[in-house]
């Protein structure tokens, strides 16, 4: 899926890969890919400014800490950003039935 | 590392324009992130997959940008409660017997009224970006209204000196004014950074009551009661102003007569103000100007 196609999603995304628990940057990145089978492909280097935006809107916290001998910055989900998260995927299961409802039985003569 | 993720790593430092903590702290999880990634993928396909270091580092001084530029309003806030805190002990130090000048009264009223409606309009628009992309013109607007509410305040007190002259301890005079130039520092350097990420930001009307249902969570959809500017804007304001004027004044046993002549004045300050303030506050638009 290309990136201009993700760009709006990327600030839920991240919040939903922090539900579970917490994780850096790279972590939530492997979460995503993992979660969607590799079909989406985040532009890494909007990953920290994504991150960045959603700790503004006080939706993840982050410190620092020393994991395997390497410090790293740690996200973790506030209560606002879990209340996020549930709005989001709801609004998102809405959208993306009424997308289906328009677009999946389309069918395009002449193309295989 | 390897030296191409330190090559890369280095154009980025050189693109970042933001400076201090928030520049260590990317560079250090860009760094780390980009020693995961060499790990799994190589180096070549680690710096690939991060970008162009150039768009990279915009996009994260874009925020930084807005960040700082939300907390100078916070700053620009607290700067103006502490020269209205000054400006009391300086009115309560007053000499009772000396009368009061009618032009500087109604300067000191006028100033410390456009402080508080800058606040509240600094305010409001910094909590509703909390929810949203910010814009050049944004935090353009943004920087006016930051600016001019500790400066108001300042010139409040300045009035406030010339309506009741007085004595009091430089101790309780100073604070204020020198938490307003902090703030006021502060403000400009969050406007020199989005002026340099940003560029020439064209001028942007945004309306109060929008700022308010989005700082609430009601953002989206109310018709025209969210984009209310200008004129529509102004006309429900002058009621409700002349009305607190009279009330006011007849609290402090102004009589029917002289409370609807304070009724009046603070009607035609309102007008002024708006007038002459409307546009550079993003209350009015002016020609060829876009409405958030």
């Amino acid at each position: 899926m290309t990136s201009d196609f993700l760009r709006g999603h990327l600030e839920n995304l991240l919040l939903a890969v922090l539900v579970d628990e917490p994780g850096h940057g790279y972590a939530l990145l492997q979460r995503i890919s993992a979660r969607s089978g590799g079909d989406l492909v985040v532009p890494e280097g909007s990953l920290y400014p994504a991150l960045q935006r959603l700790e503004r809107a006080g939706l993840v916290a982050s410190t620092w800490a020393a994991e395997g001998g390497r410090r790293r910055r740690i996200y973790r989900l506030s209560s606002a950003g879990r209340r996020r998260v549930r709005t989001a995927a709801d609004e998102w299961k809405t959208f993306a039935a009424a997308v289906d409802r328009v677009m999946g039985g389309t069918e395009i003569r002449g193309m295989a | 590392m390897t030296q191409l993720v330190d090559d890369y790593l280095a154009e980025l430092e050189a693109a970042l324009r933001v400076r201090g903590p928030a520049r260590r702290r990317f560079l250090a999880e860009c760094r780390e992130h980009l020693l995961d990634a060499s790990a799994l993928h190589g180096p070549q396909e680690a710096v690939r997959r991060f970008g162009d270091p150039t768009e990279v580092a915009h996009g994260y001084d874009v925020e930084v940008a807005t960040r700082r530029s939300m907390r100078a309003t916070a700053g620009s806030v607290v700067g103006a409660a502490a020269v209205a805190g000054s400006t009391l002990a300086l009115v309560n130090a007053a000499d009772p017997q000396a009368d009061a000048v009618l032009v500087w009264a109604i300067l000191f009223f006028a100033f410390a009224q456009t402080s508080a409606v800058c606040a509240v309009l600094a305010v409001l628009q910094a909590t509703a970006m909390r929810h949203t992309a910010a814009h050049s013109a944004d935090l353009a607007l943004l920087h006016r209204r930051n600016l001019a509410t500790p400066a108001f305040a300042l010139l409040t007190m300045l009035a406030a000196g010339g309506v009741v002259p007085g004595h009091a301890s430089p101790w309780l005079l100073l604070p204020g004014p020198v938490i307003a130039v902090v703030a006021l520092a502060q403000v400009m350097h969050a406007r020199h950074l989005a002026r340099a990420v940003g560029g020439a930001a064209g001028r942007v009307v945004r309306s109060p009551i929008g700022d308010l249902l989005t700082a609430v969570g009601w953002g989206g959809e109310h018709g025209g009661v969210s984009n209310l500017e200008g004129v529509r804007l102004l006309l429900p304001a002058v009621p409700v102003a002349a009305a607190a004027a009279f009330a006011w004044s007849m609290r402090d046993h102004g009589g029917p007569g002289a409370s609807a002549v304070d009724a009046g004045i603070e009607v035609l300050l309102l007008i002024a103000g708006f007038v002459v303030l409307g546009r550079g506050l993003g209350l009015r638009r002016g020609a060829f100007q876009g409405m958030r």
